[in-house]
């Protein structure tokens, strides 16, 4: 049934180039945690804290209020009302407070720990760190995501730089698979761009004589890229190649399985296909074709949990791993994220 | 060799023994948590009070922002039962009867939808017994739920119930007596009550492919409409099991601390939800965590 595939493919080759996103709505925690380089000293938190609830009490005066007041006209009821405002009101207080101590002591938390997980580009150490372990994934996933060009490690260097360490690391974990997914595509758009950065880091890490041979892979495109041109048409040097990186976006997801779906549909109507031919498990293997496979564990490196659209259909057993209000690509998210992993049991159904 | 030293210190005379502190608190309060929320319950004040707090929270929330959608994992009954030295339909029955609460109180709050992971269809591996228990109790549960939401005197009176899932994994019998269910609850329509039993989040989509090309081919064979129309993102969700609701699903709350979707889902909150994990098991999980995670979303 490759037939499908290619037929998708095809059609993912002939559409034009798609505009990079510029705006995304996340789950709110998120969002606001993402803007918080605004609200960098104390003052500002508080300003922020109380915008909020501003915000918040215009939101309910315009909306609600009026439904309410018009439901229930009567004036001890708009006291009442008034009085749960201010009862909410304090609550967001008094949570926004709280929110601002956890805050500070989970940067703390991170801070102490980026001391003890500190791998200062020795795969000697991560080895070390994951020969501890009593089971690695065989598949990751990380979401990276690009910063704005003003910040540190932000725009596309930053983003470029984070990828390739990420690389390195699961290289030096010795884990063979590895997807990256960034909402927008850019690291699809500059592979060549990766694939030098990547170098780099390669030979900052093994030293200039070993690089290990590696590739990227691009599903929606259905193209490879190697670590050099030698391997591209070398069978033996691609059995050496330690890992492969395939490149996701959201175009992988939720529109990759409708692409399927209308492929699908086109050739039930022009009876290249049954109905029934339509199955679980061709629809998985398909899928398997045009995304990958599922990973075992996926990486997110910001504050907190926003699975920003990846592919929904390999997420069915994937184990998540961030760390609440970090907002860093580093090492010791890479690595609790593989120690938790190790210690959690899977068990389907039962 | 810093490095070494460095590791050590900090994790073996920083953090462990901090936290052997804390995990002996912790310990010590789970264990007596129980004996002393029950010793308190007994006293019809206390009990009293806590409804009445219960209520006013609900009507402080409302006067906020709440999610429109909200879904639970249940997991953690059998752990629970466990942990008690019951027998294993207890704690699904404990299971149930929180669910209930918790629906309640959404119900109040304002939320327009909750479902449910109720049984999952990987849940047939299980051993026969528990099958059937589970079964059992379901349809107990189902029939019991049909009477209080058509009886106005009752709380939950005008939820609407639907069971979502796969049918072709149940009996004749089975699906005869929700499609009962279903329509005696059909006119409520200001609060809707979705149960996946038997569901997986793959089989969702599976399914939602299989009727859009379905569907597509019976136009080209009918040639009610021309076949330009292409497949929109939009109009695949909708055909899904959740109807309108499931393009998002706002809050999913997963019980018994493990961080993953375990095939729930998927589609609905891969987007832009808030997905939350919690340490505590189901019939644990109260009224005041689900409270909790509600001002936390509401307040970004």
């Amino acid at each position: 049934m490759s037939k499908i595939v290619d037929k998708v493919l095809d059609q993912h080759h002939r559409e034009e180039e798609r505009k990079v996103y510029s705006s995304r709505e996340g789950p709110p925690e998120s969002n606001v945690m993402k803007r918080k380089k605004k609200y960098d000293s104390k003052l500002e938190v508080v300003k922020a804290i109380t915008d909020i609830m501003l915000s918040g009490d215009v939101v309910g005066d315009s909306e609600h209020a009026k439904e309410e007041t018009s439901k229930q006209r009567l004036l001890s009821s708009y006291f009442a009302f008034l009085f749960y405002k201010v009862v909410l009101l304090n609550m967001y207080l008094m949570f926004g407070l709280f929110r601002y101590f956890q805050y500070q002591y989970n940067k703390m938390k991170l801070r102490i720990l980026s001391l003890i997980y500190n791998p200062t580009s020795t795969p000697q150490l991560i080895r070390q760190d994951v020969l501890k372990l009593n089971k690695i994934p065989k598949r990751i996933a990380a979401i990276l995501e690009m910063k704005s060009v003003g910040d540190i490690g932000g725009g596309l260097e930053g983003l470029l730089n984070d990828a390739s360490e990420v690389i390195c690391w699961t290289v030096s974990a010795g884990i063979k698979h590895l997807m990256l997914y960034d909402f927008d595509g850019v690291l699809k758009d500059n592979v060549d761009n990766l694939i030098l950065e990547i170098n780099e880091h390669m030979k900052l890490y093994y030293g200039p004589a070993n690089v290990p041979n590696y590739s990227v892979h691009i599903p929606h495109l259905n193209k490879t890229y190697y670590s050099s041109e030698e391997i591209k048409n070398d069978e033996d040097a691609k059995k050496s190649i330690v890992i492969s990186v395939s490149l996701l976006s959201n175009r992988d997801g939720r529109e990759t399985i409708v692409d399927l779906t209308r492929t699908m549909s086109e050739l039930c109507a022009s009876k290249e296909m049954k109905l029934s031919d339509i199955t679980m498990k061709l629809i998985d293997t398909e899928l398997t074709h045009l995304v990958g496979h599922e990973p075992d564990l996926l990486l997110y490196f910001g504050p907190s949990l926003d699975l920003q659209g990846f592919p929904p259909w390999h997420i069915r057993l994937t184990e998540f791993y961030w760390e609440t209000d970090n907002d860093q690509v580093s090492y010791l998210v890479f690595i609790r994220g593989l120690q938790k992993y190790s210690n959690c049991k899977i068990n389907v159904g039962k | 060799m810093i490095y070494e030293i460095l590791h050590k210190l900090l994790l073996e005379y920083l953090f462990l023994p901090f936290n052997h502190l804390l995990n002996t608190v912790t310990e010590l309060y789970v264990h007596y948590r129980n004996t002393i929320v029950s010793w308190l319950l007994q006293y019809r004040l206390i009990g009293w009070i806590l409804t009445r707090f219960r209520s006013l929270f609900i009507s402080v929330i409302k006067v906020g922002y709440v999610p429109q959608h909200i879904s639970f994992i249940m997991d953690g009954n059998r752990r629970y039962a466990k942990s008690f030295d019951l027998p294993v339909k207890k704690g699904h029955e404990a299971g149930g009867l929180n669910l209930l609460s918790l629906v309640y109180s959404c119900k109040q709050m304002g939320v327009k939808c909750v479902s449910a992971y109720a049984f999952s269809i990987e849940n047939f591996n299980r051993s026969p017994e528990e099958v059937n228990t589970l079964t059992t109790l379901f349809a107990e549960k189902l029939d019991d739920f049909a009477a209080r939401a058509v009886d106005y005197t009752d709380p939950l009176y005008g939820t609407r119930l639907k069971i979502v899932g796969d049918f072709s994994y149940l009996s004749s019998d089975m699906v005869e007596r929700i499609r009962r269910v279903e329509a005696l609850t059909q006119n409520g329509d200001d609060f809707i009550l979705y149960i996946c039993y038997p569901y997986t989040s793959r089989n969702d989509i599976y399914h939602s492919i299989f009727n859009t090309v379905d569907k597509k081919i019976n136009n080209i064979n009918t040639k009610q409409s021309t076949d330009n129309s292409t497949i929109h993102i939009k109009d695949f969700s909708n055909s899904m099991y959740f109807d309108s609701f499931s393009d998002k699903c706002d809050l999913l709350v997963r019980t018994s601390g493990h961080n993953r979707l375990s095939d729930y889902m998927l589609w609905q909150t891969h987007e832009s939800s808030t997905i939350e994990f919690t340490d505590s098991l189901w019939p644990d999980f109260s009224f005041f965590s689900l409270y909790w995670m509600i001002i936390r979303w509401s307040f970004f």
